[in-house]
């Protein structure tokens, strides 16, 4: 059975929340509920309320997301 | 997060694969006019029980039948209905086995003799299992998954002129029926930024590509039957295979 690809939505961080968690909101307007990508840990990247970033997203849950790119 | 088989649990996913095997070989072979979708699907779920699998795409949520059948410009995940084949009609069945914890996952499509010329079909369903073969042999330790989605791309989109599905992927393959990594049939980002081929990977690698443009729609009400945009018809072809140290080998065959 095919599965459905994953994709990347950019968005801006609306607030901050424990544990590395943001709500970020969409260009589509949806406000979703993101957390770190484990690249950007790593790396020490800081995500503060206001960035601009770039958001992966599955299909399967439209609540989700991952961030994985903080825009300069 | 890829999880990585053990030699035993490649094991039982050979047996699930030889059991879906012989199934959808057997239901190929009868794809003929006259049969109804719904008849195919109760002839492979009948099949696999006999077997001692059980149809893997029952427990996927909310898909309550053992295939998926796109007839024509169904691209994918089309719900058998009481629709009967016609002569020309193009068919594309996927189905799935779990066997003892493990999914194998496979699709092939055939197109049925009719009375007009079929030449142009018949050299896009080639094209598209030639590219799912050069897929798998691309499928070696040390390459990555790019190279996989590179060499279907070719062959479908440059060689052939059709074009490659990018909202359906294939998938890693086991104890879920979809699991990491993501295998498109097509780039979309540099080789180097896909996973890399290692030892005890299983993925379900398929080539899902349409004869006119690669928009596809859901279709209807059902929730899953997806078809072209443009109404072309569309290709699917799947296997499901392990990377082991002995090299790449295709789980589901006979």
């Amino acid at each position: 059975m095919a599965h459905q690809g994953s994709f990347e939505i950019e968005g801006v961080v609306k607030e901050s929340l424990p544990n590395t968690l943001f709500r970020v909101e969409l260009t589509n307007g949806a406000i979703i509920l993101c957390h770190l990508s484990g690249k950007m840990r790593m790396n020490f990247i800081k995500i503060l309320p206001g960035d601009k970033v770039r958001v992966e997203m599955t299909p399967y849950d439209k609540e989700k997301g991952r961030i994985i790119y903080r825009f300069k | 997060m890829i999880k990585f088989k053990t030699e035993k649990e490649i094991e039982i996913m050979r047996q699930s694969g030889k059991i879906l095997a012989e199934v959808l070989e057997e239901l190929i072979a009868n794809v003929k006019a006259g049969i109804s979708e719904i008849e195919l699907d109760r002839m492979a779920e009948r099949l696999i029980i006999a077997k001692g699998g059980e149809p893997g795409f029952k427990k996927v949520e909310g898909y309550n039948n053992t295939i998926c059948i796109s007839t024509n410009d169904v691209v994918v995940h089309g719900i058998p209905t009481n629709y009967v084949l016609e002569a020309g009609d193009k068919v594309g069945i996927d189905c799935g086995v779990f066997y003892k914890g493990f999914h194998t996952d496979m699709a092939q499509t055939t197109v049925i003799k009719g009375e007009k010329n079929q030449e142009e079909v018949i050299k896009f369903l080639q094209t598209g299992e030639k590219a799912m073969w050069a897929g798998i042999e691309a499928a070696k330790l040390g390459n990555r998954i790019g190279d996989i989605s590179k060499a279907m791309q070719d062959i479908v989109e440059s060689q052939g002129g059709y074009s490659v599905v990018r909202s359906l992927i294939g998938h890693g393959v086991g104890r879920e029926l979809h699991e990491d990594p993501e295998v498109p049939g097509f780039l979309d980002r540099p080789i180097l930024r896909t996973p890399l081929l290692k030892e005890g990977m299983t993925i379900a690698i398929e080539i899902i590509y349409n004869m006119g443009k690669s928009d596809v729609v859901y279709s209807g009400n059902d929730g899953w039957t997806i078809k072209s945009k443009d109404g072309s018809l569309s290709g699917l072809f799947e296997r499901s295979i392990a990377i082991t140290k002995r090299g790449t080998e295709v789980l589901t065959r006979k």
